[in-house]
C-alpha cells in the first residue's frame, strides 16, 4: 500500500511541478545518436554483454539492447555509453 | 567522456577477463569505483576493457571473488614509456654524447694558417702562438682574444711590421707582414749629396761622386757636399751619388719634470670570474661575490659558443678585476735632474736615426720652481747629414 502511495505522489509532483520524470521516478534516461551510440543513465547493473547483445538490470525490469560489434565505451556505477550498430532498444518488464 | 590524456599520464592497462559470470565483475568493479572503458566481447566468456594503472591492484581481489581469470595484456602510457625510456637510456646518451662532442669539437682551435711569412718568421711565430696557448686542439674558450693575439705577436716578434689575426671558424688566419722584405735594387737618378742641417764635418764616406767638403768642415744646410759630376772639364757624366756623411750636430732640448706626480698602477691583485651567458643571462660558474678592490679595471673576454657553423645565443665569459693603485712619486732635487736628463735623451733619441750617436751633452741651465724641474741640455750628436738633390738635366752646363 505504502510502495502505492509513494508512487503514486510522484506521478503526482512530475505531472503537476514539471519536474522531470527520469529524476523523480528512478527511470533510465536514455541517449541516443544515430545508431551509433547509446548512452543509459540510471541502471543498475550489467546483466549481460556480448558484441550482440546488452542486457541492463533496471529499477524496474530490464532493458535489452541488440546490434552488432558493441563496445561499451564507458561504464559507471549509473551510467554506460554503448557504441556499436544498434538495432533495436527493448524494455523487458515482468507482467505485473 | 574523461580526458584520456590524463590517464595516459598515469598508465592505462588492457585487463582480458574470462569465465563466467564477467557482467557481475564488471559490475562490482564499477561500484568499488574503478574506471573502466573500451569493454569489448571476444568470443565466449572473454572480455578485454582498458583501465587506469593505479587500480591494477585493487582489481586483484575483486578477480578472485569472482569466478574470473584476469590477464593483463598491454601496458601504454607515460609510466611504461619512461620505463622503455630508461631501459634504452643509452641511446638517449648516445645522442646527447654526439651533440656534446659535436659542440665541443665546434669550439676547438682546428688550424692556423700563416701567410705572407718565410719559414724561419714563421716558425717563429708558430712558437710564440704556442707560448700563448694558440695551438690545435685547444678550447677557444681558453685563448686569448684575436686583438691580443695581434698585439703580442707584433710586439714579441721583431721581424714583423704587422700581423693581422682573423678567426673564420674553427681556423686562424694569420696576415703577416715582415719587416724586412727582400730589399728591391735602389734606383738612383742622377743627384747630388746636400747637407740636411747645420753642422761640422767629421767622417765621410763616399761610394760614388766626388767629394766637394772636407773633414772639419763647416757646412750650412742645402749646402753641396758630394757632387755628382764626374770627369774632366768638357767630358762630364751625371751620376747618382752616393755616401754618408757624418757630421756633428747641435740640439737644443728643453724638459719640465714636476717633482711630484701620481700614477695609476696595477697592484698585482687580480680576481677572476668565469660564467656563462645566455641571451640576457647570466650565470656564474666559477669566481663568486664582487671584487673588494677599491679601484679596479675589468676586462673581460666574451666567447660565443659554436656549434658547426652557427654561433648559439650562449657565451662563454671571461672577467678578470684588476686592482689599481695609487702612487706618488717624489722626487729630490737631485734624482729629478738625473730623470729629466734622462728623459731628455730619450726624447732627442727618438727623433734622430737609428744610427746616430751621442757625442757629448752639456747642461744649459737647470732649475727648480713651482715644484718643478726645468732643464735645458746641448747634445752633440753625429749623424748623417747627407740628403740627396736630383741633378736636373741641363742645370750642369
Amino acid at each position: 500500500m505504502a510502495k502505492k502511495w509513494g508512487q503514486f505522489v510522484r506521478g503526482w509532483m512530475t505531472k503537476n511541478m514539471e519536474l522531470p520524470q527520469d529524476v523523480m521516478m528512478d527511470l533510465p534516461r536514455i541517449t541516443m545518436i544515430g545508431q551509433i551510440h547509446i548512452y543509459i543513465e540510471n541502471h543498475r547493473g550489467l546483466l549481460a554483454f556480448s558484441d550482440k547483445e546488452l542486457r541492463l538490470l533496471l529499477k524496474q525490469g530490464q532493458l535489452l539492447i541488440r546490434g552488432k560489434a558493441f563496445v561499451i565505451k564507458t561504464i559507471l556505477p549509473e551510467e554506460i555509453l554503448l557504441e556499436g550498430k544498434i538495432d533495436s532498444v527493448t524494455y523487458i518488464t515482468d507482467t505485473d | 567522456m574523461k580526458n584520456q590524456w590524463i590517464e595516459f599520464y598515469r598508465g592505462i592497462v588492457t585487463v582480458k577477463a574470462s569465465g563466467k559470470g564477467i557482467e557481475r565483475f564488471i559490475n562490482t568493479l564499477t561500484r568499488s569505483g574503478i574506471n573502466i572503458w573500451n569493454v569489448k566481447n571476444h568470443g565466449t566468456q572473454s572480455v578485454t576493457f582498458k583501465m587506469k594503472l593505479e587500480d591494477a591492484k585493487k582489481i586483484r581481489s575483486h578477480a578472485r571473488n569472482s569466478d574470473c581469470r584476469i590477464e593483463f595484456l598491454q601496458r601504454a602510457g607515460a609510466p611504461f614509456l619512461v620505463r622503455r625510456l630508461l631501459k634504452n637510456s643509452g641511446f638517449a646518451a648516445g645522442a646527447l654524447a654526439f651533440f656534446a662532442v659535436i659542440l665541443l669539437l665546434s669550439n676547438m682551435v682546428w688550424g692556423i694558417e700563416i701567410k705572407g711569412a718565410n719559414p724561419a718568421t714563421e716558425y717563429q711565430i708558430i712558437k710564440e702562438l704556442d707560448k700563448m696557448g694558440v695551438k690545435k686542439g685547444k678550447l677557444q674558450f681558453f685563448v686569448d682574444n684575436v686583438e691580443s693575439i695581434q698585439r703580442k705577436l707584433s710586439n714579441n716578434i721583431e721581424a714583423i711590421t704587422w700581423v693581422g689575426v682573423e678567426l673564420k671558424g674553427t681556423t686562424y688566419h694569420l696576415q703577416v707582414v715582415e719587416k724586412n722584405d727582400p730589399e728591391k735594387p735602389e734606383y738612383l737618378s742622377p743627384r747630388h749629396l746636400v747637407a740636411k742641417k747645420k753642422a761640422v764635418i767629421v767622417d765621410m764616406f763616399v761610394e760614388e761622386g766626388r767629394p766637394v767638403v772636407d773633414i772639419h768642415d763647416h757646412v750650412q744646410p742645402g749646402q753641396l757636399l758630394v757632387s755628382g759630376i764626374i770627369g774632366k772639364e768638357g767630358q762630364t757624366e751625371t751620376v747618382p751619388s752616393k755616401g754618408e756623411i757624418f757630421g756633428e750636430t747641435w740640439y737644443k732640448s728643453e724638459v719640465i719634470l714636476p717633482l711630484k706626480s701620481t700614477f695609476k698602477v696595477f697592484s698585482g691583485n687580480e680576481k677572476v670570474k668565469h660564467g656563462l651567458t645566455i641571451g640576457n643571462l647570466e650565470i656564474p660558474i666559477w669566481g663568486f661575490g664582487s671584487p673588494e678592490f677599491e679601484e679596479y679595471e675589468l676586462e673581460e673576454n666574451e666567447n660565443r659558443v659554436k656549434f658547426l657553423k652557427w654561433e648559439l645565443p650562449i657565451s662563454y665569459v671571461n672577467k678578470t678585476f684588476r686592482e689599481r693603485e695609487q702612487v706618488t712619486r717624489i722626487y729630490s732635487n737631485k734624482e729629478a735632474f738625473e730623470a729629466a736628463k734622462d728623459l731628455a735623451r730619450k726624447k732627442i733619441k727618438s727623433s734622430l736615426d737609428e744610427n746616430a750617436k751621442i757625442m757629448g751633452e752639456k747642461v744649459l741651465h737647470q732649475s727648480v720652481d713651482n715644484g718643478k724641474v726645468t732643464i735645458a741640455i746641448h747634445f752633440q750628436i753625429i749623424e748623417n747629414i747627407a740628403e740627396g738633390q736630383p741633378i736636373i738635366q741641363g742645370d750642369s752646363e
